[in-house]
């Protein structure tokens, strides 16, 4: 098996805040891992750092055998810095745009939804398959590329289907409900063709119903795309339920890692986490 | 409605627009108001659509087209001048560097792809600031670009500040609308491409729509060249209705006119451009001409109407539509002939906009 993602020391710094604290995770193929850790942890923030949305202070973030990033604290923040390694990854920084990373194989979803609101569902899913054509502004204007056209429209029915959102395919995006809108991120995300996805917290706002469906469909989606997932979660049932590995942060710093029992029995983790964080 | 059936109405109802313009130039004469108001709103509809490119459909607000409009009709102008009359336009320069000429519709073609040159150069740089940043960057190189051609230097090849006459101009109202056609035919074919809804993706979400691997940078500076080189062609069209052309008619004012239009008709609707811009048009030219004349009823002077009145009248009611009407004529919406046949088969729409 083989390592899909490699966090290696990564530090998140902003101004005086650290936000992640020398953090170090790999995710291996076909893995469904989960990154779980009170409100303001730090979770999001990892994934801004894995997706090119931030780049990160210090420490090195690989996908497959790409470096995606790769940083070392410049100018203001080398004095600033208080994280550990500052001088561990000197050398040319690498910086991957998200566009970027994405064509590589990394899809994500948001915390806060991020629907292209004027859009209809089945258009928001078709967007997503912009970056895999071939056709040049040109073919694409004079409509050469009819067959890719035609490609792409099947390409993004069938993820509709694969959500089973394909009699909503002509409403407005923003108009489906809640739980619906997170499936179609799913959706959209999943017609970029990754290899990794990235959910940020996918049952925020699931009834316990929708929440147990979600489970099953996220092992079904891994099983049919031969995706690796990892997941930030706060619903302990679903995490528990579905993860092969679970990793704990608090305060940006890593706190458990291990199999769902041995993680609910950490003693940190219950300080930190689920003895506060009741459900 | 069949695709087929669908295009045999497109074609007859394309046949009959140009029927009737043919019809009106006949009835009314080259030279009466209603000729004027459809060859200039016809360009001005070019032109309208392809600022609703950039700020309707991508989301950057730019408010560089009166440059690009003026790099544009000057291309065409300096391109098309006669060679034989190129010493009596250019006579503080000897007759000028350029001392060729190209037929019309290369000029008109070449306008927009040097405008499109211009765009490109200062879309490098400009392109990477956001919202009202962009705004001033745009406007501030229409307005540069309006100083340097009129420098006396480059005289030889832009005239200096002298007038640039005697090309070529159009003599129907036929040719503007061909040629605008076709344009804002190319406009709805990319928008209706996957580069389209990427733009359209951008304008929604930039976050997200990074996240789905598509190159902000790309996309904003391919949107940008595009709807100069549109820019362009509308300025070579402006050129020929004009007869003559000078620099300092580009005035960032063009600009606000054509996004007034844009906003009147409704940001991201390319019929809402269009119908926008001959309502537009008919207003400034013709019907709401009386507001610009000192009229006396008997022999008590009617109060307030005097030149200069008229962009008063137009200033409220950019007011008005930005208050009360944000989302203009058409607000996002197209005319299309699914939604007419639907209307008139009494069918409902699925969902809000389905396809």
């Amino acid at each position: 098996m083989s390592t899909v993602l490699r966090v290696k020391d990564v530090t998140m710094q902003f101004g005086g805040v650290v936000a992640i604290d020398n953090l170090s995770m790999h995710v291996d193929e076909g893995e469904i891992v989960a990154l779980i850790g009170p409100n303001g942890a730090g979770k999001t923030t990892a994934f801004n750092c894995i997706t090119g949305v931030y780049e990160p202070t210090n420490g090195e973030i690989a996908f497959g055998d790409c470096i995606i990033a790769r940083s070392h604290p410049t100018g203001k923040m080398k004095k600033l810095y208080a994280g550990a390694h500052a001088d561990k990854y000197l050398g040319a920084r690498v910086r991957l745009s998200p566009d970027k990373i994405t064509r590589l194989g990394i899809a994500r979803t948001f915390q806060n939804i991020r629907l292209f609101k004027s859009q209809t569902a089945f258009e928001n899913v078709l967007i997503a398959t912009h970056l895999r054509r071939t056709s040049n502004p040109f073919t694409a204007t004079l409509h050469i590329n009819a067959a890719e056209e035609r490609r792409m429209r099947e390409r993004a029915m069938e993820m509709l289907e694969t959500v089973g959102l394909a009699d909503s395919a002509g409403e407005l995006a923003t108009s489906l409900p809640y739980g619906q809108q997170r499936r179609l991120e799913i959706a959209r995300a999943l017609a970029t063709q990754p290899k990794l996805l990235l959910l940020d917290e996918p049952a925020a706002g699931m009834n316990p119903q929708e929440t147990d469906e979600l489970g099953a469909f996220i092992r079904e989606i891994k099983d049919r795309f031969q995706l690796t997932v990892f997941m930030i979660e706060h619903h302990m049932n679903l995490v528990m339920d579905i993860s092969d590995r679970i990793y704990v942060i608090d305060f940006g710093r890593q706190i458990a890692e291990g199999a769902p029992a041995e993680v609910r029995d950490n003693p940190a983790v219950i300080a930190a986490y689920l003895g506060v964080d009741e459900e | 409605m069949k695709k087929s059936t669908k295009a045999a109405v497109g074609t007859l109802l394309v046949a009959a627009l140009f029927a009737g313009v043919w019809l009106a130039e006949r009835l009314a004469g080259a030279n009466s108001m209603l000729v004027t108001v459809l060859e200039k709103g016809a360009i001005y509809a070019l032109i309208a659509v392809s600022m609703n490119l950039l700020n309707g459909f991508t989301g950057l607000f730019s408010l560089g087209q009166a440059g690009f409009m003026l790099v544009g009709a000057y291309t065409y102008a300096i391109f098309t001048i006669p060679a034989a009359r190129r010493m009596a336009v250019y006579q503080y320069y000897q007759g000028g560097i350029v001392q060729f000429e190209l037929p019309c519709l290369l000029a008109i073609v070449l306008a927009g792809v040097v405008a499109a040159a211009f765009a490109a150069l200062v879309g490098l740089p400009v392109l990477r600031l956001k919202s009202d940043y962009l705004a001033i960057a745009t406007l501030g190189f229409a307005e540069i670009i309006r100083a340097v051609i009129q420098y006396d230097k480059l005289g030889p090849l832009t005239n200096g500040s002298n007038l640039l006459k005697t090309y070529p101009t159009f003599d129907t109202a036929l040719f503007p609308f061909a040629v605008a056609g076709v344009c804002i035919a190319v406009i709805l074919m990319l928008i209706h491409s996957t580069y389209g809804r990427a733009c359209k993706a951008i304008r929604d979400d930039e976050i997200a729509a990074e996240a789905m691997g598509i190159n902000l940078f790309r996309h904003k500076l391919l949107s940008f060249v595009i709807s100069s080189f549109f820019a362009g062609v509308g300025g070579a069209l402006l050129a020929m209705y004009q007869g003559t052309v000078q620099a300092n008619a580009f005035k960032s004012s063009m600009t606000y006119e054509i996004l007034l239009i844009v906003v009147i008709g409704g940001m991201g609707s390319v019929t809402g451009s269009v119908l926008a811009s001959f309502l537009f048009i008919a207003c400034s030219e013709w019907w709401l001409r009386f507001l610009d004349v000192e009229t006396f009823i008997g022999t008590v002077q009617v109060p307030l109407l005097r030149s200069g009145f008229r962009m008063v009248v137009f200033s409220v009611v950019i007011m008005a539509v930005v208050l009360f009407y944000r989302r203009g004529i058409m607000g996002d919406r197209e005319f299309s002939l699914d939604a007419i046949a639907r209307a008139f088969s009494g069918k409902k729409r699925k969902g809000a906009r389905a396809k």
